[in-house]
This record gives structure tokens, sequence and C-alpha cells, in this order.
């Protein structure tokens, strides 16, 4: 049986056109698959892309980036209550809004300028494993590769088919989001954390500053959506009138993101096949970044480069190696780094408990009323009475550190 | 912004035939119906004791693939469907 390509890569964001590049450049014969019209037709990220890893793939001069993100805010609101607080760092270009349906096709133009096939609207709706390789059922006729690089989203549709993973909604974060042109649009970018703004949602809400709009939304555990009385369509709209944001909206979007976290990463190869980006459950919480967009670039240029090692071994279901680069490169070593602080980012405490305790620690030491008590003893009631010790506050915040 | 005009900014092609299958003996038995409350997109709407579909208005984001507890709901991308103008 004919090959079509020795590497197919599954899905044209920017962990399939990372790997699309660098296997390209390899000097391996690739072809990338989009289902989408163009790339970016179907990605949504909340808006923002730390850089480092798209300055190994490419020149980014004249990328399509909305704002460098100079001022970091974070808003805590319990009530009528509310605590914020902003690092300003204004020489800083680590990071940059930005909007994906502008971006991706950038990228991708790059990508086909260097020789890269990509074949738009092409859907894969199945997978199966032969001796040789594999065979891709799509719209547009079978394809087999020896070789298949999955980059085809949080879904994860190659390993579902090839029945090496299934979906459970406590790994999954759905994300909402709108883009509003508001009167005026802030001068320098902007990234807010937004804690307590989602009606008890196990979840946090967002905004970036872009060009010339605001990305605004939320990230909610599909599990607490289930549970909770609060539909997924009001979760922006009530969030956007709470922050009293006015504004022409320009676009309503959705997506899911991958919450799995170091310990509990889905299968990143299986014969024939290397899983990379929202597909590999790549995403760091750390409690002050949140990452994916480079972790998808990095996990895809690893990949690219493996698929020529694996490829030259001359067994290409023998694909060890790739786990094996991936675990060397920063996007396993951050992963791991993260590890017990994503812990933290996914305890329903930090949603739920610490915010209001804090806003009433705080509202206690800013009120005078006579019998003054010293902070640690105003902590020690407050977390008691929530039925926490100060141990364990203390041993939540020490995954963080 | 009401539900139907925020998902009029986007661009459908809309397929022929529904990408979303719906077990509607499984469906029937499930009192809650969670997936009304996790899909952001409204597709899915109480309709006696089981759900109607409105393919149309899918924003793509997968939920449906897990919104069900019972796997009544079967997902997959359609062929045309959403494009995202910003993302």
């Amino acid at each position: 049986m004919s090959f079509d390509a020795d590497v197919i890569v599954v899905g044209g964001g920017l962990a399939g056109l990372s790997a699309g590049i660098t296997a390209n450049r390899e000097g391996v014969s690739t072809l990338v698959l989009e289902r989408g019209e163009y790339s970016g037709a179907k990605n949504v990220s909340g808006g923002r892309i730390y850089v480092h890893a798209l300055r190994n793939l490419v020149n980014i001069d004249d990328a399509p980036l909305e704002k460098p993100i100079v001022r970091e805010t974070y808003e805590i609101s319990c009530g009528s209550r509310k605590l914020n607080f902003s690092f300003y760092d204004p020489e800083t270009r680590n990071s940059y809004s930005v909007l994906r349906a502008k971006f991706d096709p950038w990228l991708a133009k790059k990508a086909e300028e260097e020789g890269v096939l990509i074949s738009y609207e092409t859907l894969v709706y199945n997978a199966e494993r032969d001796v040789n390789g594999i065979t891709l059922k799509t719209n547009r006729g079978d394809l087999r590769a020896k070789l298949v690089i999955e980059a085809d989203g949080v879904t994860a549709g190659i390993s579902r088919y090839l029945g090496i993973r299934s979906l459970s909604p406590d790994s999954l974060m759905l994300g909402v989001k709108e883009v509003v042109k508001p009167d005026n649009v802030p001068e320098e970018g902007e990234a807010k954390v937004l804690v307590g703004y989602l009606n008890g949602l196990l979840g946090g809400g967002f905004m970036y500053v872009n060009q010339d709009s605001l990305s605004i939304g939320a990230t909610v555990k599909v599990n607490s959506l289930q549970e909770e009385k609060i539909l997924a369509r009001d979760v922006v709209e009530d969030l956007r009138a709470k922050l009293k944001v006015e504004g022409e909206v320009l676009e309503y979007s959705a997506h899911l993101i991958p919450y799995y976290g170091f310990n509990k990463l889905p299968p990143l190869s299986a014969p024939n096949v290397l899983v990379t980006g929202d597909a590999a459950g790549l995403l760091i919480n750390d409690g002050f970044v949140i990452r994916g967009m480079d972790l998808a670039i990095g996990s895809g240029m690893v990949a690219g480069k493996a698929s020529k090692v694996i490829l030259n071994q001359g067994d290409p279901s023998k694909t060890e190696v790739y786990e094996k680069m991936l675990a060397e490169s920063f996007v396993l070593r951050d992963m791991r780094t993260a590890s017990r602080a994503f812990q933290l980012m996914n305890n329903e405490r930090l949603f739920k408990t610490y915010p209001e305790l804090l806003c009433n620690v705080l509202a206690r030491m800013f009120t005078v009323e006579g019998e003054r008590k010293t902070l640690m003893n105003v902590m020690v009631e407050e977390t008691k009475s929530r039925g926490l010790t100060l141990t364990q506050m203390i041993r939540d915040l020490m995954k963080v550190v | 912004m009401d539900l139907i005009k925020r998902l009029s900014l986007n661009k459908y092609r809309v397929d022929k035939e529904s990408h979303i299958r719906v077990n509607l003996d499984i469906c029937r038995t499930c009192s809650e119906k969670p997936c009304i409350k996790v899909c952001p997109a409204g597709t899915y709407e109480r309709s006696g004791d089981v759900i109607e579909v409105h393919y149309e208005r899918c924003l793509e984001c997968g939920a449906a693939l897990v919104a069900c507890p019972f796997s009544a709901i079967t997902f997959k991308f359609p062929e045309g469907g959403v494009s995202f103008r910003f993302g």
C-alpha cells in the first residue's frame, strides 16, 4: 500500500503548523490537514501568547499580534467588596494579546512559503492503524501515512478513534468569550484575572486588551456547569455586566480547555502517533501564568524533529523517542514544575473559600471597632469559622511557592 | 445581548445534516438534562421529556462530547460549521 505522505499532521493550528514547519525543514514529506476554511477559523483562545517558543520557530517582526501585555491585574470580588492589585512592567515583550483567526493564517502563510502543504476544509472523521501506518478517513477520501502527528485540539479525535483516549468532564474547562469594542480601548496591553465573578461556578474570568477591542470571558469546569443552575450561554454576558464593560460585541465564541496537569497527562504517543498541543493536554496554570499556545508550538516543534528520527530508525510504530525528547524540552519540564501549583488551581477552595476569606480578613484589618486583634488572630478565626486550619491554608499556599 | 444575536455575529456554513445525534431512549430517562446548561450555544432545548438539537447554532467547542453523563449525545465535527473572525 502506498502512502500519501510520510507524516500527516492532523490540525492546522499552532501545534500542527509548528510540527509541519519543523518536519518539512527536516526534509520529511509532510501534509497538514485543517478542517476549517483557513487556519484559525475553528480556533479560540483566551487571548494571550507567550512568544518565546514562537520566536524559535519563525521571525515574528511582522506577526499580527495585538498588544504586548505590560500590566498583570488580579481582581478578587466578594459581593460588594473587591481587592485588586497590578504589576506593571512597561519594558516587557514576553507575551502579547492575540486573536487566533488573525494570527493562525499568518503562521500558515509562513509555513506555505517554506513549502508546507496544507489541505483546508479537510475533516478527519476516523483513523485506523495497520501494520505499516495509519489510514485517516476524511471527507476527501482516505489518506495514509507512516506517522500521524495529532494536533487536532482538546477533543483529541485521533486518540479517541484509535481507542487510546476518552474524555471526562472533570479534566476539561469550558471557555466562553466575547470580543467587544468599547468606546475607548486602553492604550497599553493588560491581562486581568478575575476571581469571584462567576456566581459560584468553579472557574475564573479573564480580560485581555487587544489593538482595538477587548477579549472578555471565563473558563469554567465542565462538571461544575453540569451541577450548578447557571447556563453556560449566560456566563459572559453576566460577567460583562458585572465589569460594566459596554460597547459593540464583535464576536461570541467558546472552546474547551484541557485541564489535566502533569500528573494526569493523557498518552503523549502511541504506535505511529505523536500527540501535541491541546490534544496532549498541555496547559499550565501556576497562579501567575496560564499557558497553552507556547506549549503547543513547543510540542509541535519537538514532534516535527522526532518524526525525522523515528522515520530514520525504520520502524514508525516505535515512537517512544518523541516522549523522551518532549521530556527534555521546556514543555514537559515546565509542566512538571507547575504540577503542585496546578493542583491548587484545580482546588475548589481556591474558587470558593479563599477569595471570601481574604476579603473578610482585610475588611477586619481595615476596620477599627475598639478591640484590635493581630493579623494572625484574625486569620486563625476566619480560617476556623470555615472549617479550615491555618496549616491547611499554608500548605495550599506552599504549592504555589 | 441576546444569544441568537450573539451567534449571528459568526459566519456559519450549515451542513445539510446534523453532526449531532441524540439517543432519545437514553435522553428520556434523564430528568436533569445537564447538556442544556453546559452548551454555550443553546444547541440543546428541552422538548417534552427529550431534547431538540439546533445543530446550526453549534460553536464546535466540544463540550457536547462530555456534556451528557449518560453518553446519549454523539458528536462529530461538521464539514462546514462555524468560522471565527477573531478567535
